[in-house]
């Protein structure tokens, strides 16, 4: 019982509709979300694990943020595709995240969560959800987007880091005054929420994906 | 200053909820605007196949009016030459030598004039390619053959050259100058008829006067007989020109066509 938790309940959901509605995608990007959610699933239980463990799981998120960042990055580049999405600006991008987390780490001799990378992450991801919408308002080429797979994958992308900016602009302060409510730090409680919201989208968007290339293939 | 648990958890409750509540309108906007897209793509769509119809419509109605022309010179001139030529060849005495020579050199006349016909309206005929060597050509030759008639005067003068590059532009003003024309022939009554073609601060103009009878402008269109002209104005707003009709009984009327340029 101890692995079940919200976080990471609604990640094996998703993971599990990830699993039927994309397994036979016929894009290997879409395809690779079956693994990212795998990783994400992974690490909260891997989390939970070594919290109880060592007493500390700053590891295993500080490498997850480095896999959230190059899988997310690489798929808002892979749905700007249509919009002719460069490939130098993904490159440029991710070096300079890498250099950053880095940094970080450097700083903080590997001490602490890489905050200051994961909210930059979080502000770049907002912004590329942006585009994207502007690019789909720009469009004269009308897309069904209540039906659209890529459409909801961005907006739960949006809600998640969007959402989380709170969080991020108290993080300092959480750290030192994590506040417990219901049993559970105010942080973890936003958390849950955001996952839950961003694990919907994203498992509608399979759907939605699985029946647009079922409508396509007739 | 000592911030009570209460007042942290309700602080972060509210921004949290902005910030899911903002990304939530933003996401209800893009859909509204979509929505709103796809409107007006229907809206475009049903624009397309209205002005495809009416294109179809139109290129139907200048065949047929190609078709009635022909037939009216068959029956009326053609008819009427041959008819001449056979009462001539049937009263030709070879006996009377001088008056046979006379009344063939008559019946070669008719013959020519026939050939004649004959040709005028093979070029009538290939309208349609006319209008591929372009408007003005199709038009100084519809011109053309209404002037052999007789019956009218007809002054046609040319500042400009109309050219489209969307054909389908040109057969819907070359039917607007056909119904035009055929408004004259049959309603006003007139003997002489003054076209000109211009090109003013980009867009074609066609001015087609006559001194017919004339008619009362808002009478004619509010009535059921004025069809015709709300016609030419409809089609002249299809391709996003105007039609200015203007009218004085015993005068005569000018009608106006002001077509753009640019697509």
């Amino acid at each position: 019982m101890l692995y079940i938790t919200y976080n990471t309940a609604s990640a094996f959901i998703c993971f599990l509709m990830a699993l039927v509605f994309l397994f036979n995608d016929k894009d290997a990007a879409w395809r690779l979300m079956i693994l990212f959610l795998l990783a994400s699933l992974a690490t909260e239980v891997l989390g939970i694990f070594m919290r109880h463990a060592v007493h500390s799981n700053l590891g295993v998120y500080n490498i997850y943020v480095v896999i959230e960042c190059g899988f997310t990055s690489f798929f808002f580049y892979h749905l700007y595709g249509n919009y002719s999405g460069k490939l130098k600006w993904l490159l440029a991008w991710l070096a300079f995240f890498l250099v950053m987390y880095i940094a970080e780490l450097l700083y903080n001799n590997f001490a602490d969560f890489v905050f200051i990378s994961a909210t930059i992450m979080s502000v770049v991801f907002v912004l590329a959800s942006l585009l994207y919408y502007f690019l789909k308002m720009q469009d004269d080429h009308f897309e069904p987007l209540l039906s659209s797979g890529p459409f909801w994958w961005v907006s739960g992308a949006l809600f998640f880091y969007f959402g989380s900016t709170a969080c991020n602009l108290f993080f300092d302060y959480l750290k030192d005054h994590d506040t417990a409510i219901y049993s559970r730090s105010v942080r973890y409680v936003v958390f849950v929420a955001l996952n839950i919201v961003l694990y919907t989208c994203w498992s509608y968007s399979f759907i939605c994906r699985y029946r647009q290339q079922r409508s396509s293939s007739y | 200053m000592q911030v009570s648990t209460t007042e942290i958890v309700f602080l972060l409750g509210l921004g949290s909820l902005i910030f899911l509540i903002a990304p939530l309108f933003l996401v209800m906007y893009v859909l509204l605007y979509n929505r709103n897209k796809k409107k007006h793509a229907e809206e475009k769509m049903a624009m397309q196949v209205s002005y495809e119809t009416e294109l179809l419509k139109t290129q139907m109605e200048v065949q047929e009016q190609t078709f009635k022309t022909i037939a009216y010179n068959l029956h009326d001139n053609i008819g009427q030459l041959l008819s001449l030529m056979t009462i001539t060849l049937s009263s030709v005495n070879v006996n009377d030598t001088a008056r046979t020579a006379e009344k063939i050199a008559t019946v070669e006349d008719l013959t020519k004039r026939s050939m004649k016909e004959v040709k005028a309206l093979s070029r009538l005929l290939q309208g349609d390619e006319l209008l591929g060597k372009g408007l003005t050509t199709a038009i100084e030759a519809e011109l053309d053959f209404l002037q052999r008639s007789d019956r009218y005067k007809i002054s046609f003068t040319r500042f400009a050259d109309i050219v489209f590059d969307d054909s389908s532009k040109a057969i819907i003003v070359f039917r607007l100058f056909q119904e035009i024309v055929n408004n004259i022939i049959q309603h006003a009554r007139a003997t002489e008829i003054f076209v000109t073609l211009e090109q003013v601060s980009g867009m074609y103009k066609i001015i087609m006067r006559d001194n017919g009878i004339g008619f009362n402008v808002d009478e004619k269109i509010s009535s059921k007989t004025g069809m015709g002209l709300l016609n030419i104005t409809k089609r002249a707003a299809l391709i996003k020109g105007t039609a200015y009709i203007s009218s004085i009984p015993d005068q005569g009327t000018v009608i106006i066509l002001n077509i753009p340029i640019a697509q």
